[in-house]
């Protein structure tokens, strides 16, 4: 099985947020999504752009969990709390450089983003990258995503995927070509 | 603090040195306690029940186990945190309401879904009676002795502590205890098993050793408990020394697993009081403020303990240009900060709050 990563183009959100209702219906979820989509200059533009966890290779998340709640799995993928051993602390909520783990006080139980493990492990897509309309979420892999940075290289050579744009290095690639290059893009 | 920094400097006189580690000091003085309360308990082993043997190496093995683990888990930064101020805060005034709630009538858990509660009730509170009567008749601290006259006494650390008669109700909850409980367990178990294979969701996080085995274990011991009574009750006592072995070994086995597997959530899961007095107390003390928007959202001590943790880790997140760490952002802020450095246009600045982010609304 070819290794896929999620893939993120950021400026081809069109805020239509199915994104988050796929992450509710997601097995394991429990009807909860676990990632966002942020207005990028809400008094001026209709821009949108999705954040999700990035699977940090050095999780912030999990290194500062005192009951070692956060697993990390053989693909990379940086689970959410075991249910059993999350003391509800919340010190990976403060850790967590992009603010993404989610705290349920009534249930003293943290969650967040399990890149769908469940699908993942068995390279099927995540429900985020399954049902975004607009490729901003996509599956890929390396060779493929090597080939869309030749593809967006052309010109002034800014390519953000992680480092050293992120703060440490992520399974997760991230990328807006169009706004660095500044290319308006037809959506 | 003081007396390890002492310690260190006159090492020749400090009892410290007289272990390998730390780990080792902390197994011996548990051993030495055990064997203590064995040698009152048993009026100085006058009254060993010999036929429970087995279950003593197992426990022993266990408290080397869990030590092993327990060490190995608290060396950990943010463990380490967690538990020296959780230590200090043990006596506020809402320690008490909050053990019971988290470790007595698991209300968290209630939330999370009745079945999973009532699942976790009938496990947890099987095991616990099963074991409040086990332990004691085995190290001997608890036996019974029987006089003429019908009554039975139950002899607690070496002392009578009541006479009970012999085909009374509390000697009936007595021998049945064990009964009670391991049908608890059975129902318990066979309600997780169920959920588990009728819910085919988060199969990854399920393996084999660590949710399956347990649950086995468990009901092995049941069973194999059950089974005593019955050869006893229906079958005249019929095979029961060899079914005796067969359930000492489950034990024993559970013992030794224990430590490792998920049912280490069981001794660890008292930090999750200490967790919740660190968050009530640093809270009550000073907030943050949110370097961005103003909000309080976490007490300065955690919020510093976290920036401490990950300095150890060797993670620093501070934002030289904008005067910041991010773990000093309210998670919003901090969100639209990144999309802030992803795009280039500020949107953590702008004055507008976050639009929904539950797709439930
Ligand atoms: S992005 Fe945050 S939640 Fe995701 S792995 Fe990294 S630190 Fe953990
Ligand atoms: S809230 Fe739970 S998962 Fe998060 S750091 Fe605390 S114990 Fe770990």
């Amino acid at each position: 099985m070819v290794k896929k990563r999620l893939y993120l183009e950021l400026e081809n959100c069109i805020g239509c947020r199915s994104c988050l209702a796929a992450c509710t219906q997601c097995g394991g979820h429990e009807q909860r999504n676990r990632n966002y989509v942020y207005d990028v200059n809400p008094l001026v533009n209709r821009q949108t752009m999705p954040l999700m966890c990035l699977h940090c290779v050095n999780p912030a998340c999990a290194r500062s969990c005192p009951a070692q709640a956060i697993q990390i799995h053989e693909t990379g993928a940086v689970l959410s709390a075991l249910v059993e051993k999350c003391i509800g602390c919340q010190n990976c909520t403060i850790a967590c450089p992009y603010g993404i783990p989610k705290f349920d006080t009534e249930q003293n139980l943290m969650y967040k983003c399990d890149l769908c493990i469940d699908r993942t492990k068995d390279g099927i897509p995540p429900m985020c990258a399954s049902v975004c309309p607009s490729n901003t979420l996509q599956w890929l892999t390396d060779e493929e995503i090597e080939a869309k940075q030749k593809q967006f290289n052309l010109d002034n050579g800014k390519w953000v995927t992680s480092m050293p744009y992120l703060e440490g290095e992520t399974n997760v690639r991230v990328n807006l070509p169009g706004i660095l290059q500044g290319v308006t893009k037809l959506f | 603090m003081q007396s390890t920094i002492s310690a260190t400097k006159r090492p020749e006189r400090s009892i410290n040195n007289a272990f390998a580690s730390q780990y080792a000091k902390s197994m011996f003085l548990s051993i030495v306690g055990l064997a203590i309360l064995v040698f009152i308990g048993t009026r100085m082993f006058t009254h060993i029940d010999l036929n429970l043997y087995g279950y003593m190496v197992g426990t022993i093995t266990f408290i080397g186990g869990f030590f092993y683990r327990f060490i190995a888990w608290g060396e950990r930064p943010p463990t380490k945190i967690i538990i020296k101020k959780g230590l200090k805060l043990l006596f506020r005034k809402s320690t008490a309401k909050t053990a019971v709630n988290h470790l007595a009538i698991y209300d968290f858990i209630k939330k999370r879904g009745f079945y999973r509660w009532l699942q976790h009730v009938l496990i947890g509170w099987g095991c616990v009676l099963a074991c409040l009567v086990t332990f004691p008749l085995v190290f001997s601290w608890m036996y019974f002795t029987m006089a003429d006259n019908g009554y039975y006494t139950v002899v607690l650390m070496g002392m009578d502590l009541i006479n009970i008669k012999a085909d009374g109700i509390i000697a009936w909850f007595s021998y049945n205890a064990l009964n009670i409980s391991a049908i608890m367990v059975i129902t318990g178990v066979s309600m997780a098993l169920y959920r588990r294979m009728k819910n085919m969701q988060a199969r990854a996080e399920q393996k084999f050793v660590y949710d399956f085995l347990p649950l086995y274990l468990l009901l092995f011991i049941s069973v194999t408990g059950l089974l005593l009574t019955v050869q006893n009750v229906f079958l005249h006592g019929w095979m029961q020394p060899q079914m005796s072995l067969i359930h000492q070994f489950s034990v024993i086995v559970t013992l030794i697993y224990l430590p490792f597997g998920k049912l280490a959530h069981i001794p660890f899961r008292p930090m999750s009081v200490f967790a919740r007095n660190y968050r009530e107390h640093y809270g009550d003390e000073h907030m943050k403020e949110c370097k961005v928007c103003g909000e309080k959202f976490v007490s300065v001590e955690q919020s510093n303990d976290v920036i401490n943790v990950l300095d150890v880790n060797e993670m620093n997140f501070n934002m030289e240009k904008d005067g910041f760490n991010l773990a000093e952002l309210c998670l919003p802020c901090r969100r639209k900060y990144r999309i802030a450095r992803f795009s280039g246009s500020p949107t953590h600045q702008v004055k507008v709050k976050e639009a929904n982010q539950n797709a439930r609304g």
